[in-house]
């Protein structure tokens, strides 16, 4: 290894990070080792597997490839995807479905819960000592894999806490509400992601989530633009109000200062509490009334106003709680990330609904999109611009010291670097742990 | 922006519409391209192959004329950091067929093949696949109420791009 844990430990200080963390392929290969080889990575959502035999793939970090298959029982499995044979992925596409896995290059089969049952002329192997029974064939389960109301996270470290001790209360109350606004109390996720490359290292996007002095000068040009339109069509006509939609994307810095952050263990965080930019968005009144039938006048008041806007399941899973949108991070390279966004449909709630999530997540999460595009020019100039030596350093100051900390959780503003700190608090904890410092010796 | 079309199109009258959108794209001119849409037209660039709905699946673009209209302003806006960076294209269109005509109005479905070279953030990029344009007919010839574009990598992932293809 390139660094020391000391070394690495000296890369984060409380107010500020050193720019080699995001260019620096040796860090790079360390976090996907230490950070993204040891966190709970989310892998999927149950409903992309509806039957037995269905899979989708996934990567862990840049390399591991695995597989989410619901097997006979209907239980869901988190398989590496390697042949027992020889290594080879055992299939390569984004999703699908078998009756079993049979590898390509010499035909070995596997159950769908990954158990070696056919190995071809296996008279070969008589008195070879070769034991198909014996488990090291078999397609290997991930160390630890586990779902909460539907997502399915995994781990490829086997002394990782428990997927709820990971996450923590607060951070599944986010996951809770997202599937409560279901008048059933579930969501099931619609088609198949859009996938957005972003050119820089895959923390500016995570840092980005609960940035709230960005929106303002970033979203400054789209915003304009629909406050100019707004103005040549009438007050009440339908087109002002389809155009309302965008406006908030640049909301003051007074309303950002309203929001809350709340900041968690393990890099975990959301901003929402007393209001958010979501929070003025109607809800109609046939959804209401199917909430209320399925959970009573108070419990859907909680629900409906219950604002988280964006979480982070650190280091891979975001999502929008209210509108239903989820992203997921995939790192390519030290300058390369993948984010696959997926919207999911409450089961039982008017259709209007699942088309105001695609609508929203359309016109942020689309690479094509009016929001997105600005946000990625200024990760990609950061990433551009960090190269400079002129300064080592990047400062996180913002409310430092004003945090409260409440015991479960660490309550700041939405407009502060708590959310960059907590991040960090965790890399540095993830990149320097005491067992990993002894393997490495 | 009209073309002039006899009561039974020629594909070759029709092509000249065609043409002049891909044109205004090249330059890019949104404000121009814009009039060659009715008011109640849309642009829509599905995310996944053979797609049906614009509403209830994720897709890259699904542009009413609210949004041609927002879109039109911010591609000129000088606080948009993505519109920093010049942006030059050329279409070439082939293949082009009359799907469907409607004999009594004129209005018909036109397909064709396209692909978009498109010079982006110092990169050089191609964009390639079909478009799908419903033309309708009005006293001043056609206008253009629906264009599909699918592209051939639609599902793949894509980079960020400010512009109609």
């Amino acid at each position: 290894m390139k660094y020391s844990n000391e070394q690495l430990a000296q890369l984060i200080e409380p107010t500020r990070v050193h720019r080699k963390v995001y260019l620096d392929p040796d860090i790079f290969d360390m976090e996907m080792e230490r950070i993204w080889g040891s966190a709970w990575i989310y892998i999927g959502h149950e409903s992309q597997v509806k039957t037995p035999g269905e899979y989708a793939t996934a990567t862990m970090g840049n390399k591991v490839p695995v597989i989410m298959v619901r097997d006979k029982d209907s239980k869901i499995h988190v398989l590496h995807n390697r042949c027992g044979h020889k290594g080879a992925k055992l299939v390569d596409q984004a999703s699908g479905k078998v009756s079993a896995f049979r590898c390509c290059y010499h035909g070995w089969t596997y159950r769908i819960d990954g158990k070696l049952v056919g190995v071809p002329n296996m008279p070969g192997y008589e008195g070879t000592g070769f034991d198909k029974s014996d488990p090291q064939y078999s397609m290997q389960k991930v160390a630890q894999y586990d779902s909460y109301r539907g997502f399915v996270f995994a781990t490829l470290d086997p002394t990782a806490p428990k997927l709820t001790t990971w996450m923590g209360a607060g951070m599944a109350e986010c996951l809770d509400n997202l599937c409560d606004r279901s008048p059933e109390g579930e969501v099931e996720v619609i088609g198949k992601p859009m996938r957005y490359v972003h050119d820089c290292n895959w923390k500016m996007f995570t840092e980005n989530l609960n940035d709230g002095m960005h929106p303002m000068v970033v979203h400054q040009g789209v915003v304009d633009a629909a406050l100019q339109y707004m103005k040549t069509v009438p007050e009440d006509s339908a087109e002002r109000s389809e155009a309302e939609i965008i406006p908030p994307f640049g909301a003051s810095y007074e309303h950002f200062e309203s929001t809350d952050l709340f900041a968690y263990q393990y890099g975990h965080h959301y901003d929402g509490g007393r209001t958010s930019i979501h929070a003025a968005y109607s809800v109609p009144n046939d959804y209401e009334q199917l909430m209320i039938a399925a959970y009573g006048q108070k419990k859907t008041r909680e629900i409906l106003t219950f604002n988280s806007h964006n979480t982070m399941y650190y280091p891979s899973l975001t999502t929008k709680t209210a509108v239903q949108n989820i992203r997921v991070v995939r790192p390519i390279s030290v300058n390369k990330t993948i984010i696959e966004s997926w919207s999911f449909r409450l089961k039982g709630a008017p259709d209007n609904m699942l088309k105001r999530t695609i609508l929203y997540s359309r016109l942020i999460n689309s690479s094509f999109g009016m929001v997105g595009p600005d946000d990625l020019t200024a990760y990609y100039r950061m990433q551009n611009g960090l190269e400079s030596n002129g300064s080592d350093w990047i400062e996180m100051h913002r409310h430092y010291g004003r945090d409260e900390d409440k015991g479960d959780y660490i309550h700041g503003l939405l407009t502060g670097d708590l959310d960059i700190r907590t991040q960090y608090k965790a890399w540095k904890d993830y990149m320097t742990r005491e067992q990993l410092a002894q393997e490495v010796a | 922006m009209t073309t002039i079309i006899s009561a039974n199109p020629s594909i070759r009258d029709i092509e000249q519409l065609l043409y002049q959108e891909a044109s205004f794209l090249d330059k890019p001119d949104l404000d121009r391209w814009i009039e060659l849409y009715t008011e109640d037209g849309t642009y829509w660039m599905p995310a996944r192959e053979d797609q049906e709905d614009p509403e209830f699946e994720l897709s890259h673009i699904y542009d009413d004329h609210v949004m041609m209209e927002i879109r039109r302003r911010n591609f000129v806006h000088p606080r948009a950091a993505s519109k920093d960076y010049k942006i030059r294209c050329s279409h070439i269109i082939s293949n082009i067929q009359m799907a469907e005509l409607d004999a009594s109005t004129g209005d018909c479905t036109i397909t064709s093949n396209f692909h978009a070279l498109v010079n982006y953030m110092g990169e050089q990029r191609m964009y390639g696949g079909s478009y799908t344009h419903r033309l309708t007919k009005d006293k001043d010839g056609y206008k253009i109420r629906h264009k599909r574009v699918d592209l051939i990598n639609c599902e793949e992932p894509q980079k960020s791009m400010i512009i109609y293809l």
